[in-house]
């Protein structure tokens, strides 16, 4: 039966090709895809590694970066050509989109700037750190105390460093600043004299159009909202990082809507100050990073404001956070033209204020009607009066607080009460503490001596630094309900759902979990202290209160260790530093995958962003080039084919590339005919009896019987459904594509003794129930595969998961639970009737596997 | 307490020094860091130091020169070299100079302190 099927497959695909027949052989053309899987793999670990990189563990230099773009290019250049011999002239657009993304990537690493985000505008709800780039360190720390905080910040959005690139070029403003800067250099005329010139240039330019259009365009949104009011902030590179230009750029205040362009050209102008073009000289900037973002956001009618900084910058080790606040705006405190009330709270008790100096304040600046601001008398009794109240201290106290544990530095942090009362926070950056510190070596010498060790020497950083917090266990997903900012998130594994909560915690300690896999790139992104590895964590910290994480050393203590947050603190962030910055810009061009499911129409060379959206579609058209290869009617047969024989209703072809079946098998293959170890594991899975008939599918299982079993009714047996029962294996690997029901099942794995090049990809698509049984099928899967270590990403309907280097045997025992997972999920949508139904199939699963361990 | 032990760090990146330096300090030794080697040649002239870590390709003074000079002034250091361009002639020539370990960028931060501390066990058996 088999036989004369593929025989019709051939004669079809004879059909529908013309062209001379293909002179390799399929041993060839599988050795070809192996060098093809290896390079894969290759670009997979480099591309780890570099993540790895980022977790402060390593010291790495530029050569390094430079040394890994080559790499992966090379690497990525090697698929894009391996397939041209594959699958010759079938995917031109794919040589034109690796180059397009080999020059974005040598651009990065020349010092040219590319652009994450290419719009001109960006409402803050939609801004988050991965954009500060684009946006400037402001803007993107104040949009995460929004999003990520839910404190209230002003409505508003950024406009783009790529707005501003634009409205450079559109005015030829780069060729003549760079000229005049070239004059100022060879002292042919002053600083000041060259920055009126630029500045007079720069106020005279034509906004673009578009960006004129998309600027207003905003502007009236944020008017149909109420907002007419309007501050324009600058939020440059470099402006609240390492290097500080702080007071160097210009903030338009109470600008109408109409003033808008012009205040935006104000802010920009400001780049070319005397002051910030001397200071980037001195510290060597190019022009390239001399880019201006800008903040549009409403003007807060402020009853109150004041700036906090979360740790006394002169006496760091005293514990206490300080807030000056007067009446009003917040512009002549932060200038210094007006002193204000001064209050020193308590860090370890934001409710006790322990210093309070309350001065007169005869004066307060607040918006004028008409736009800019207004001077005014503060009503006598309010002048002496401490403008604010024990709960308004302790509110910003905390609020403070947890945007230093956002953060994870010291913050400088401006904010206002507005006439609701409400606490609004305006700007957060990073606090320079004083360089003196009292608290070095000779204060962290013996710490383990002076306080109760609860871990030592055990476990894997994957982020290092040092934190210190409550202990919040997670054993599952609803856990973290209810999870505390500041909280320390201990678990068994590091499972990718923790990254929903992971930027709030000060630290993570789990019990397994790869340094390369999502949830430590969560951390590092996050800069949250990340200890992986240690065995028995859950039970040893479960009732511990509050600990302190030292992943810098592989330490937990018992209680609060001071000395060792302060030090974390003092450390400059290495991840500000210029060469963190640009391994991660370039892994944004190398690293994330856009190109996720091969059967959406977007699966094609031109929408490829990344070397790994390269990697993914050159691994899956090879895969269908072998597959095409194999039915081609123009050569003789020679691999080991057939049809599986098992008590399970499900029809699948087997190909075997190389060494996968028992010699002589076919074309009936049973089972133990088996010799790949992949296939063998997702077949034992499979053929689980629990998997099939769980009782309440016992009432669609007839239907579902004949839903499969039509497959292969000649009426049915199209390439399209019959390539869809397909399993094309060898010894070591299994490509195997399921239609069951009406589910879409793809399975990628590769399994050996070389734990690096292990991989699987797993595919789940397709359903038909309506979205919210969709949703809860996707929660199910998700929970499952996680629990499992897999990485998954769900998008509607579909749902994949991957997994890398574990080693064979935990390979194949992930294998066996996807192979139970397809039998169980394959109707699993139409019994999902309510949420809690998820937990009790959670369950039954897990009884499922485990039972499947026992036999 | 004995003394601390004094390293002088001498690499032109910035980012290998600023890593190096605080961590090290924290694990209670004394460090210098120069990423100038002009400057660097200038300090161990003034005094010796235990145990000097320095990159080999840098711009301006080398650090095979730079090196062959510390050897000279205080054959008593330890020389520990860092380099991201390791290949076997390099590493060979800095073993003649008399180097105690090679380590090729990217390294572990665990891994440097690891050759510290034999650099200090080997001073400790010769005193």
């Amino acid at each position: 039966m088999t036989r004369r099927i593929i025989e019709w497959l051939r004669r079809r695909w004879a059909d529908k090709r013309g062209a001379s027949p293909p002179p390799r052989s399929f041993a060839g053309l599988f050795q070809q895809f192996k060098e093809l899987l290896a390079a894969n793999n290759r670009i997979l670990e480099l591309m780890a590694e570099a993540n790895e990189r980022l977790g402060g563990e390593y010291i790495f230099d530029r050569h390094y970066i430079e040394t890994f773009c080559q790499q992966t290019i090379d690497l990525a250049g090697r698929l894009v050509f391996g397939l041209e011999l594959l699958a010759p002239h079938r995917y031109p657009a794919l040589r034109s989109a690796f180059e397009r993304i080999r020059t974005e990537i040598e651009e990065e690493l020349s010092g040219r700037k590319t652009w994450v985000s290419t719009e001109f505008i960006m409402h803050y709800a939609a801004i988050s750190r991965a954009h500060v780039d684009d946006v400037g360190a402001k803007n993107a720390n104040l949009a995460e105390v929004g999003n990520l905080l839910g404190m209230r910040i002003p409505r508003g959005f950024a406009i783009t460093g790529a707005a501003c690139d634009a409205f450079f070029a559109n005015n030829g403003l780069d060729e003549r600043i760079d000229a005049w800067l070239a004059d100022w250099r060879r002292g042919e005329r002053s600083a000041e004299e060259t920055a009126a010139l630029i500045q007079e240039a720069v106020l005279a330019g034509r906004l673009p159009g578009k960006l004129a259009r998309d600027l207003d365009g905003a502007v009236a949104e944020l008017a149909r909202q109420g907002v007419r009011r309007l501050v324009l902030r600058s939020s440059a590179w470099g402006e609240d990082g390492a290097d500080s230009f702080a007071g160097q750029f210009r903030t338009v205040l109470n600008v109408v809507p109409t003033g808008v362009r012009d205040a935006y050209r104000q802010v920009v102008a400001s780049l070319y100050g005397a002051a910030p073009m001397t200071y980037r000289r001195e510290r060597g900037y190019s022009r390239q990073e001399t880019v201006m973002a800008v903040g549009c956001q409403e003007a807060v009618a402020a009853v109150v404001s004041g700036v906090v900084y979360s740790r006394d910058p002169v006496a760091p080790e005293r514990d206490t956070l300080v807030i000056n606040a007067v009446w009003g705006l917040g512009g002549p405190l932060v200038s210094g033209r007006a002193r204000g009330d001064r209050f020193v709270v308590d860090r370890d008790d934001p409710s006790r204020t322990v210093e309070m100096d309350v001065v007169r304040k005869a004066e307060r600046e607040v918006l004028a009607p008409a736009g800019g601001l207004r001077r005014e008398e503060v009503p006598e009794p309010l002048q002496t009066r401490a403008c604010l109240t024990a709960a308004q201290i302790a509110r910003v106290a905390q609020a403070a607080l947890l945007i230093e544990n956002t953060f994870k530095q010291p913050q400088d942090i401006e904010f206002a009460f507005d006439s609701k009362g409400e606490l609004v926070i305006l700007q957060a950056r990073p606090l320079a503490l004083a360089p003196a510190q009292p608290v070095r070596s000779a204060d962290l010498r013996g710490l383990t001596a002076r306080y109760p060790v609860l871990l030592q020497g055990k476990g894997e950083a994957a982020q290092k630094g040092i934190g210190a917090g409550p202990v919040w266990v997670v054993r599952s997903e609803e856990d973290l309900v209810g999870f505390p900012a500041g909280g320390m998130l201990v678990a068994r594994h590091a499972a990718p759902v923790y990254a929903k909560v992971l930027p709030l915690a000060a630290g993570l300690i789990t019990e397994v979990g790869s340094v390369a896999g999502h949830l430590a790139t969560v951390a590092r992104e996050y800069r949250v202290p990340a200890l992986f590895n240690c065995p028995g964590a859950v039970e040893l910290l479960a009732d511990c209160g509050e600990i302190t994480l030292d992943a810098e050393d592989n330490i937990v203590y018992q209680g609060v260790v001071k000395e060792l947050l302060l030090y974390g603190l003092a450390e400059e962030p290495i991840e500000e530093s210029r060469e963190y910055r640009l391994l991660r810009r370039v892994l944004r061009k190398i690293e994330p995958l856009y190109l996720v499911d091969p059967a959406s129409r977007s699966f094609r060379p031109e929408a490829c962003r990344t070397l790994h959206d390269i990697t993914r579609f050159v691994h899956e058209k090879a895969v269908q080039a072998l597959i095409d290869f194999h039915f081609d009617a123009r050569r003789p047969v020679e691999e080991p084919a057939g049809r599986l024989r098992w008590q399970v209703p499900l029809d699948l072809v087997i190909i075997d590339i190389g060494g996968g079946l028992r010699p002589g098998a076919g074309p009936q293959i049973r089972p133990e005919d088996l010799r790949s170890e992949p296939m063998r594991a997702v077949v034992r899975g499979l053929a689980l009896p629990g998997a099939w008939s769980n009782a309440p599918v016992a009432v669609d299982f007839g239907s579902f019987m004949s839903s499969l079993t039509r497959t292969m009714s000649p009426e049915l047996a199209t390439p399209r459904h019959l390539g869809q029962n397909l399993a094309v294996i060898s010894r070591e690997y299994a490509n195997i594509s399921l239609r069951l029901g009406y589910h879409f099942t793809m399975i990628d794995c590769y399994v050996s003794d070389r734990t690096g090049d292990n991989t699987i990809y797993f595919r789940f698509f397709g359903g038909v129930t309506d979205e919210r049984r969709r949703a809860r099928r996707a929660r199910f899967l998700d929970a499952t595969l996680a629990a499992r270590d897999f990485r998954v990403e769900v998008r509607g309907d579909l749902v994949v998961a991957r997994l890398k280097q574990l080693d064979r045997k935990q390979m194949i025992d992930r294998l066996v639970a996807l192979g139970v997972l397809i039998g169980f999920t394959r109707q699993l949508d139409v019994m999902l009737t309510s949420d809690e139904r998820i937990g009790a199939y959670l369950e039954q699963f897990n009884a499922l596997m485990e039972e499947s361990h026992g036999s | 307490m004995a003394a601390k032990t004094s390293i002088l760090i001498l690499d032109d990146e910035p980012i290998v020094t600023k890593r190096l330096k605080p961590s090290l300090e924290k694990r209670g030794y004394e460090v210098e860091a120069f990423s100038e080697s002009v400057v660097a040649l200038r300090r161990i002239r003034e005094r010796d130091f235990d145990i000097v870590i320095t990159d080999l390709k840098m711009e301006g003074v080398d650090g095979m020169q730079f090196l062959t000079e510390v050897k000279e002034r205080s054959p008593n250091t330890e020389v520990i070299v860092i380099t991201g361009f390791a290949t076997m002639e390099t590493a060979k020539e800095s073993f003649r100079k008399g180097v105690f370990d090679f380590l090729a960028k990217p390294f572990k931060l665990g891994e440097i302190v690891e050759v510290i501390q034999r650099a200090e066990a080997a001073r400790r058996g010769r005193s």
